[in-house]
């Protein structure tokens, strides 16, 4: 495994590479500040730019976007208390405090500090940890890969949104969809409707960017009227307030550690992503804390715990993708289909059959973080600045960047018409809790299980008994059961009308 | 706008389609013969469809005809509606037209569109971006990743 890791490093070390990592940083943290704008959205954006280069550059320029702009969302979160995200809102509760005191140099470093901290962490995680499991997942035949898919399906569409029903309508949606144009088994045309256009099935680049970007813009549309807030890096005449010291970085490391831990372990989990993470580290760090009156009011700590566990998900959700072509989030989603673009079908193969390139894409993936670091804390005016233009600026240029990305992907304009289409699919699934990223992931996955069922009904013919013969599937029926389970009980639990004794605990 | 009342004509299209798939063997045309056949999957999901489908539109169905009140999550605000409706409509005529005036004529007219909609009204900067942007586009695609962006065929 080292040779293979100093053969990634050799390989990234070249100029290509290393512009990539250096243009997807830039591009991640600009659209990644902007608010409105998300990772996953700077990274569908992006995707079609790579599709002509080559998969180590584009595979790692996509990863910076991806780890950027995790990072980026916490800029508006500190500086306008706009979170781009979820896992953002508590870095913009004690971030925010902060740039109000006039500290918001001493917040925007410590949230860059414990960001690529995580990010480092987890990272190492990857490289250590994926190819054991992937080699141990190498045993799993067809079989075993139609419950490892039915687990991945079940536990993505209960864990990810607020209704189980809805998640799982949104899934077996994408996986109908998925089913449009000629079947890769059999060869026939399935739900074309006479329509030849349709034989190759929906292309996967103006439907991504139609589901997941575009919707975000349509927000921005409809809140147009609201005025839109400016940032502004305020600076305090006590230099200490402006930057963190080596004292209060110190003081914070093992929150930072700790954190990062949390968000490895979580991001590894399929389904439970990055808001999760960042919420239990921070009611971790805050019930160990010394100080936990200062949480929410303005605690480093606070951004400490809640940016490194938000940043380590980036590395660990690849896991089981990597391993056992699970997608675990949205975003893991997302570059699972650029994987797949770029020829590389994510699972355990990966690590055998392109083992070259993907020890270089971990090694780009490590760097990254050194760049992130250096070119986030030499241009924080810059990427402000930048951030801060006006919408009317920002999105008719992603308007015309999404043309063009749906455009590039087949060169005709029929890609557009697919856009057009679920772009409204996309915006109309927002507005009624469908979750679109869970439709993107069946979507993605259902060729997989169609392909595996096929080979195991083959296998097991009329001998269906077959199908349970193997631990390997025991294990994922059981992990499904209790993912599901516990997740029912978790939001029975939320909706019980708090005791009298709980509410008076919770004003005291 | 009540979410509940789109639940629950979400869920009869769905179960309408669903019901269509599982009956109908027209759907799929040719195809070599398998141990589970063209339509063994999409019948499957079919059915998981009508089934989610119902888990949805159920709770939203009781929930009107005990005209029980709206929560916020059932609230669809409609505000600002009227711009994405003219966004989708500057889009589709962009679609439309880009083939003959082709991408340069066509995207400064939309990104001018979207930056007026979004209530931009500094017009110098706004024009330049209108015009730099799609030309930078145009020619970046056709150098640097070999994509052919449509252009003007009316002559």
């Amino acid at each position: 495994m080292l040779e293979n890791i100093l053969n990634g490093f050799s390989a990234i070390f070249a100029i290509g590479p290393i512009l990539g990592i250096i243009a997807g940083v830039i591009v991640g943290i600009t659209f990644g500040a902007i608010p409105g704008i998300s990772a996953i959205m700077a990274i569908a954006i992006i995707l079609p730019l790579t599709f002509y280069v080559d998969p180590i550059i584009g595979i790692t320029m996509l990863l910076a976007v991806y780890k950027s702009g995790i990072y980026g969302g916490s800029i508006s979160a500190i500086l306008i208390n706009t979170p781009g995200a979820a896992a953002s809102f508590l870095t913009a509760k004690d971030g925010h405090a902060l740039t109000k005191a006039g500290k918001s140099g001493k917040a925007l470093d410590i949230s860059l500090f414990s960001s690529v901290s995580g990010e480092m962490l987890a990272t190492l995680v990857l490289i250590l940890v994926a190819a054991p499991i992937s080699a141990i997942s190498l045993q799993a035949g067809p079989i075993e890969k139609v419950f490892v898919l039915l687990f991945a399906f079940t536990v993505i569409a209960t864990m990810a949104g607020g209704s189980i029903s809805r998640g799982l309508l949104s899934c077996t949606l994408g996986m109908m969809f998925a089913m449009v144009g000629l079947s890769t088994i059999t060869g026939a045309s399935r739900f074309t409707f006479g329509v030849t256009e349709l034989m190759s099935g929906f292309t996967f680049t103006p439907m991504l960017i139609g589901v997941l970007v575009m919707p975000e813009v349509l927000n921005v549309i409809r809140r147009r009227k609201q005025t839109q807030g400016s940032m502004t890096i305020t600076r305090s005449s006590n230099p200490a307030d402006n930057r963190i010291s080596l004292k209060e970085f110190k003081a914070v490391i093992g929150t930072i550690l700790k954190s990062s831990g949390i968000g490895t372990f979580i991001g590894a989990l399929p389904g439970l992503g990055s808001s999760t993470a960042a919420f239990m580290a921070y009611g971790e760090a805050r019930r160990v804390s010394k100080k936990p009156d200062e949480y929410g009011k303005g605690s480093v700590e606070g951004i400490a715990a809640a940016e490194s566990a938000n940043n380590a998900v980036c590395g660990s959700s690849l896991i089981p993708m990597l391993t056992l072509s699970i997608p675990g989030d949205d975003v893991a989603a997302l570059l699972m289909g650029a994987f797949l673009i770029h020829g590389l079908t994510p699972g355990p193969m990966i690590f055998f059959e392109h083992t070259e390139t993907i020890y270089a894409i971990f090694a780009g993936f490590l760097i990254t973080d050194l760049f992130l670091l250096a070119i986030a804390k030499s241009g924080f005016r810059f990427f402000v600045k930048l951030a801060s233009l006006s919408r009317y600026y920002i999105f008719p240029c992603v308007t015309i960047f999404a043309f063009t990305g749906a455009f590039t992907a087949g060169q005709n304009m029929n890609d557009i018409l697919i856009l057009i289409c679920f772009t409204v699919l996309g915006y109309g699934m927002r507005l009624v809790g469908l979750n679109p990223a869970i439709f993107i992931i069946g979507f993605i996955l259902t060729p997989y299980l169609e392909q595996n069922l096929d080979q195991a009904i083959a296998i097991v013919g009329t001998d269906y008994h077959l199908f349970f013969a193997s631990p390997f599937a025991w294990v994922f029926i059981l992990l499904s059961v209790f993912f599901v389970s516990s997740n029912i009980w978790m939001k029975r639990r939320r909706q019980q009308p708090q005791s009298p004794s709980s509410l008076q605990e919770a004003k005291t | 706008m009540d979410r509940r009342k789109i639940d629950v004509v979400l869920a009869t299209i769905s179960i309408v389609v669903s019901v269509i798939i599982l009956t109908n063997d027209s759907l799929v045309e040719g195809g070599v013969e398998t141990e589970l056949g063209s339509l063994f999957l999409p019948r499957i999901v079919a059915g998981l469809m009508i089934v989610f489908s119902a888990a949805m539109a159920i709770p939203s169905l009781l929930g009107l005809l005990r005209q029980a009140e709206q929560t916020d999550e059932e609230a669809i605000s409609t505000t600002g509606f009227s711009g994405v409706f003219i966004y989708i409509g500057i889009f589709i005529t962009y679609w439309l037209v880009v083939p003959y005036v082709g991408f340069l004529v066509a995207t400064p007219f939309v990104m001018f569109s979207i930056a007026a909609l979004l209530g931009g009204r500094k017009w110098l900067p706004i024009v330049l971006m209108s015009v730099i942007t799609p030309l930078m586009v145009f020619y970046g695609s056709l150098h640097f990743l070999r994509v052919f962006l449509p252009t003007w065929t009316l002559s």
